[in-house]
């Protein structure tokens, strides 16, 4: 891969972006590999934590937010843990996980963001989550009708899934946080 | 000793027999638990990876609550409480973030409680002394392997105290109630459950792991404090024999479940058969019950 070393890589707008969401100095990092070398996910991606970590101080915002790592993350913090340099790899990546949204980036981020969606529409109308609601919406809408749905009848013989949603008392001011949060962040 | 309580969606739903469990341990051992007034889901990773606004004043509503109720919280779910002990240290440290968060969800919001989890409540502030002195069925002969997964032994202070490789918490718990806990490497490997309805596959290869692991090491049962971690590692198995080519079959119970059965607490409140992986036949075997109970 052919790699931007320039000044203006360097301090891309894209970096500073990240750095500002994450609340990071990406400068700290000088790839020493302890956060890869944790991570239980690693084996199964293209792009390990450390080379996401360059991509970003590299200014490859294509790179980045279009690869798998993004994605595949059990978000365990093991890379925060063994990092010696004490950055939190799993803001970084939540940053980056916001910046798809914007740009729709394709790869992983549509199951992913259709489950995040379903999840807090559930906490939004109720206040609470109710599994059998989150696991039909997300199958229905990522399309994925199958997949996990297929677990559901065990559940349901050992009445492990919440059947009916419980709704909260102060729905209402629950929902005016939600609203006031969309209008501070969309500014 | 009383606390205010955050059971956490879990507990209406899949990680029922752990809330139960729990709060049959607690009330035997004579703590209290006042469930917090209106509390809201924590908003666990879809909070947190989409606005780190939503995913502090989720929490914050809920311990803003309990700030009334002056009380420290408990509470059983490894997410839930990462997630509240988070909010609330990053709170009580900017005072600009709380203004902001009081002001977003109506309420004063300090930062000021501890926030607990019900392995600390039950190894520290019970203490395995009390803990021994409650035992009427010691688990004699029980190997267990303690797993505490990511969520567990990832906390910032673990981290400090150099417990976030090697954590005792569980495997003192269960040496209180007369079990055998195992040394073993995977304690605190991961098994992928924030990926379960999206990266199923990355999932079964992580938890047949660390199943497989325990197997090899002579476990009879897999110990647990977390409701994703026991639902993953019961819900796979059959995925992850196929995987390994070898029968794994292991139960995978939530520690309070044996040390309520060790206590001699009814076993109705202790839902042993609310898991997928029937725990009965070696309990059983071991004679710590009597089937017919179940049944
Ligand atoms: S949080 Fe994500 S990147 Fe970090 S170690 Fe865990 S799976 Fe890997
Ligand atoms: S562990 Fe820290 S310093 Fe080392 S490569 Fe990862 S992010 Fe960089």
């Amino acid at each position: 891969m052919k790699t931007d070393l320039t000044d203006k890589a360097l301090h891309s707008e894209f970096r500073q972006k990240v750095e500002a969401l994450s609340g990071q100095n990406l400068s700290d990092c000088y790839q020493c590999g302890k956060c890869s070398g944790g991570c239980p996910v690693e084996p199964f991606v293209e792009v390990s934590p450390t080379r996401l970590i360059r991509m970003v101080q590299l200014g490859m915002e294509e790179e980045a937010l279009n690869s798998d790592s993004v994605w595949h993350c059990a978000g365990c913090g093991t890379c925060n843990g063994r990092c010696p340099m004490g950055i939190d790899i799993v803001r970084v990546k939540d940053a980056l996980r916001k910046l798809t949204k914007k740009i729709h980036y394709k790869r992983g981020s549509l199951e992913a963001w259709t489950f995040y969606e379903a999840f807090l529409d559930c906490v939004r109308n109720f206040g609470r989550l109710t599994e059998i609601g989150l696991m039909g919406g997300y199958n229905i809408n990522s399309g994925w009708l199958m997949t996990n749905v297929k677990k559901a009848p065990w559940y349901l013989m050992r009445n492990k899934l919440g059947v009916s949603p419980h709704t909260i008392k102060r729905v209402d001011r629950l929902q005016r946080v939600f609203k006031r949060i969309e209008e501070i962040e969309g500014q | 000793m009383k606390f205010a309580y955050y059971p956490g969606c879990s507990s209406e739903g899949s990680g029922a027999e752990y809330a139960r469990a729990s709060e049959a341990v607690l009330e035997a051992l004579g703590v209290e638990l006042e469930e917090i007034d209106d509390w809201v889901c924590c908003g666990a990773t879809p909070a947190h990876a989409t606005s780190h606004l939503l995913s502090i004043a989720l929490p914050a509503i809920s311990c803003a609550s309990a700030e009334k109720q002056s009380l420290d919280i408990l509470t059983c779910c490894a997410c839930c409480h990462s997630r509240l002990k988070q909010v609330n240290q990053e709170v009580r440290d900017d005072p600009a973030l709380r203004a902001k968060i009081s002001e977003i969800i109506e309420e004063d919001y300090r930062g000021s409680l501890n926030i607990l989890h019900v392995t600390e409540v039950l190894a520290r502030e019970v203490g395995l002394e009390a803990i021994k002195a409650r035992v009427r069925t010691p688990l004699k002969g029980l190997k267990v392997a303690c797993y505490y997964g990511c969520l567990m032994s990832r906390m910032p202070e673990a981290l400090m105290s150099d417990k976030s490789e090697y954590p005792m918490l569980l495997d003192n718990l269960m040496d209180a109630v007369g079990a055998e806990p195992l040394d073993w490497p995977y304690k605190t490997e991961c098994c992928g459950a924030a990926l379960t309805l999206t990266q199923t596959k990355t999932v079964i290869r992580l938890s047949a792991d660390v199943l497989q692991m325990a197997k090899q090491n002579g476990a009879d049962m897999l110990v647990v404090a977390c409701p994703l971690c026991q639902a993953n590692l019961d819900i796979y198995q059959a995925e992850a024999e196929k995987l390994k080519g070898e029968r794994l079959s292991i139960p995978v119970v939530y520690f309070v479940q044996l040390m309520g059965l060790a206590m001699d607490l009814d076993p109705k409140r202790l839902c042993l058969d609310r898991l997928i992986v029937d725990p009965m036949p070696i309990l059983a075997q071991k004679g710590f019950v009597h089937g017919a109970v179940y049944l």
